[in-house]
């Protein structure tokens, strides 16, 4: 129920990386779109940084019918008490129903510092969105993705959820939204933290959202070497590597590769994995994969229950042989 | 240095969650445990303690049912040093907010008996949930800085430096006391409790605060509230094949591929 004091617009928070927007965040304007859709209102983007009026076109042309930056220096480095009390002007004067943000590791910080602010509710990591008259209902997991659970905020204002990452596709319209810069300012002792070094472990891009193929790998691949055979696959179908949590704990690669609960939804056209036992916080990010091929020693092992084909054997004795296969069919 | 370490007791989550007859996930028949996250939240504290070496105290303290005393006494055996538990079984539905609003009452009530506390750890989530809104949520109504997903720590006097995990890699975040922390996956696994621990964890009191002292009923009532709860819908299992060799399997696997025009 909305309360009489807000619009129906939705706001969306959309991050910027390296002075880009980030997949997440535009992921973000999907949903939005699909709320205003039915119940009329504009889809709001809020850019926040320091010099980012290239970002902000991006994202006015990614499917915001509106977007408002705060370019400033004191938004220079993130923080989170900083960008919550930037939102928090933003929403006050914006009124929207709805506040989406992707659910990056800021995004599902920010969701609730302003829940708390507002004395509101958030939704976390939310798969879809069903429009029940001009309730927004929100498609949530629990149990690591084994039950799903649809919420419905109440009376709390504005109703604040972030998306599951990969969730929702990118708005795939262009738009020409109009760019708006406000002045705002963070407040006076808001900001309790201070970031004091920003440290970048991971520089190479993984794009598992919108890969047509995806080779990943568990713990059944039972080495950093063994996990090679995984990458090389991918690599001659053209396709990007996955892998779940114990392979990453494992330290075989690094985490934005990881598929399930904490880490991408995935919906290729072709899945295989190899030496996955099909633990239900990886199969939550699967499911949704056309064709699925899993490799595993044990014939009972839970992966099998969603896979077109599974076979049954050593991973690494049969990767060698679909690579040499498909070398050949690749190579005509 | 006085820490509080909050803790959930969760269904253990290696056991796959299905749903019941009445329309509730069922788990009631799944070993209750201490929330992962919770588990290194308490290591943190505990090597923390160990660390300073100045007779720091760690106060474990939990919402939950009465079986939650069992959790609590395992925390005792690796590294609490007192337990708490505010039984919620009165409470129908709550949200992250509501409980937030009883972990607030009741640091203002352990305040008043042990001094107030400089550190504040719980869970970057819960794994049977998995909101991660909790700890935020209390640090905004005590006024406290927080700091999330933290990896690992340095306190100097009165400030605290944090390794904060990001999906890039870390952030260093500085903060004076107090501050409330979320803790991730740190790079060590929490400790075993030894024999003798577990002993002397027995013999500990578990003190209970009572729910009606802590907060007024209406900071109770959900604002978020769940409409359904449904298993996903299921992929019907394919072929499985297991030939002679795994090379042989392996072939017939990627005619089958070629057959259905994947690859």
């Amino acid at each position: 129920m909305r309360k009489e004091d807000t619009t129906s617009n939705v706001l969306v928070y959309v991050e910027l990386a390296d002075g880009a927007p980030v997949k997440a965040g535009l992921e973000a304007l999907t949903p939005a779109h699909m709320l205003t859709e039915k119940n009329g209102g504009d889809v709001i983007a809020a850019v926040l940084g320091k010099g980012i009026s290239d970002a902000a076109g991006l994202v006015a042309a990614a499917g915001a019918d509106r977007v408002i930056t705060v370019d400033s220096e004191e938004l220079a480095e993130y923080d989170l008490d900083a960008y919550a009390d930037i939102l928090r002007q933003i929403i006050e004067k914006e009124k929207p129903d709805v506040v989406l943000l992707g659910g990056t590791g800021d995004g599902k910080d920010l969701a609730p510092k302003l829940a708390a602010i507002f004395d509101a509710a958030a939704a976390a990591d939310v798969t879809d969105i069903k429009v029940d008259g001009e309730d927004a209902v929100f498609v949530t997991t629990e149990y690591s993705g084994a039950i799903y659970s649809d919420v419905l905020i109440e009376e709390a204002r504005p109703g604040i959820a972030t998306t599951r990452s990969g969730a929702f596709k990118k708005p795939e319209c262009e738009s020409r939204g109009s760019v708006e810069a406000a002045d705002l300012k963070v407040s006076d002792g808001v900001v309790k933290t201070k970031v004091i070094d920003t440290v970048k472990e991971i520089t190479e891009a993984v794009n598992l959202e919108d890969a047509e193929i995806i080779v990943s790998g568990g713990r059944g691949m039972g080495s950093k070497e063994n996990f090679g055979l995984v990458e090389e696959l991918a690599k001659i179908l053209g396709g990007e590597v996955g892998a779940t949590r114990p392979a990453i704990e494992d330290g075989w690669i690094t985490k934005n590769h990881q598929i399930g609960q904490s880490g991408k939804v995935v919906a290729p056209k072709l899945y295989i994995a190899a030496g996955v036992s099909g633990a239900v916080q990886h199969l939550s990010g699967i499911t949704g994969s056309d064709y699925i091929v899993a490799i595993n020693k044990d014939e009972d092992a839970p992966i099998f229950s969603v896979a077109n084909v599974g076979i049954v054997g050593d991973a690494m004795k049969v990767l060698p042989v679909m690579i040499e296969e498909i070398r050949k069919i690749r190579e005509g | 240095m006085n820490i509080l370490v909050c803790i959930k007791q969760v269904p253990d989550d290696s056991v796959e969650v299905t749903m019941g007859a009445d329309g509730k996930p069922a788990v009631e028949g799944i070993t209750p445990v201490v929330n992962a996250f919770d588990t290194y939240a308490l290591e943190m504290a505990t090597r923390l303690k160990e660390t300073l070496d100045d007779g720091s105290e760690i106060t474990a303290l939990c919402i939950g049912p009465d079986s939650a005393k069992n959790s609590l006494k395992n925390c005792l055996a690796v590294g609490a040093d007192y337990a708490y538990l505010v039984n919620n079984e009165s409470v129908d539905e709550t949200d992250a907010m509501g409980i937030a609003h009883i972990l607030k009452g009741a640091v203002e009530k352990l305040v008043a008996e042990k001094g107030k506390f400089d550190l504040i750890f719980t869970g970057k989530e819960a794994t049977d949930v998995a909101l991660g809104h909790t700890g935020i949520y209390l640090a905004y109504k005590l006024g406290a800085a927080v700091i999330t997903d933290a990896m690992d720590l340095e306190v100097k006097g009165d400030r605290v430096t944090v390794k904060h995990e990001t999906e890039e890699g870390h952030r260093v975040i500085e903060a004076p006391l107090p501050v409330v922390l979320t803790v991730t996956k740190p790079a060590y696994d929490p400790r075993y409790p030894t024999i003798k621990n577990k002993m002397a964890a027995r013999r500990k009191p578990i003190d209970e605060l009572k729910l009606g002292d802590l907060v007024a009923m209406d900071q109770l009532t959900a604002k978020i509230r769940t409409v359904s709860e449904y298993e996903p819908p299921r992929r019907a299992a394919g072929v499985k094949i297991k030939e002679e060799s795994e090379e042989e399997s392996a072939v017939k696997a990627i005619q089958m591929m070629v057959d259905a025009k994947v690859l």
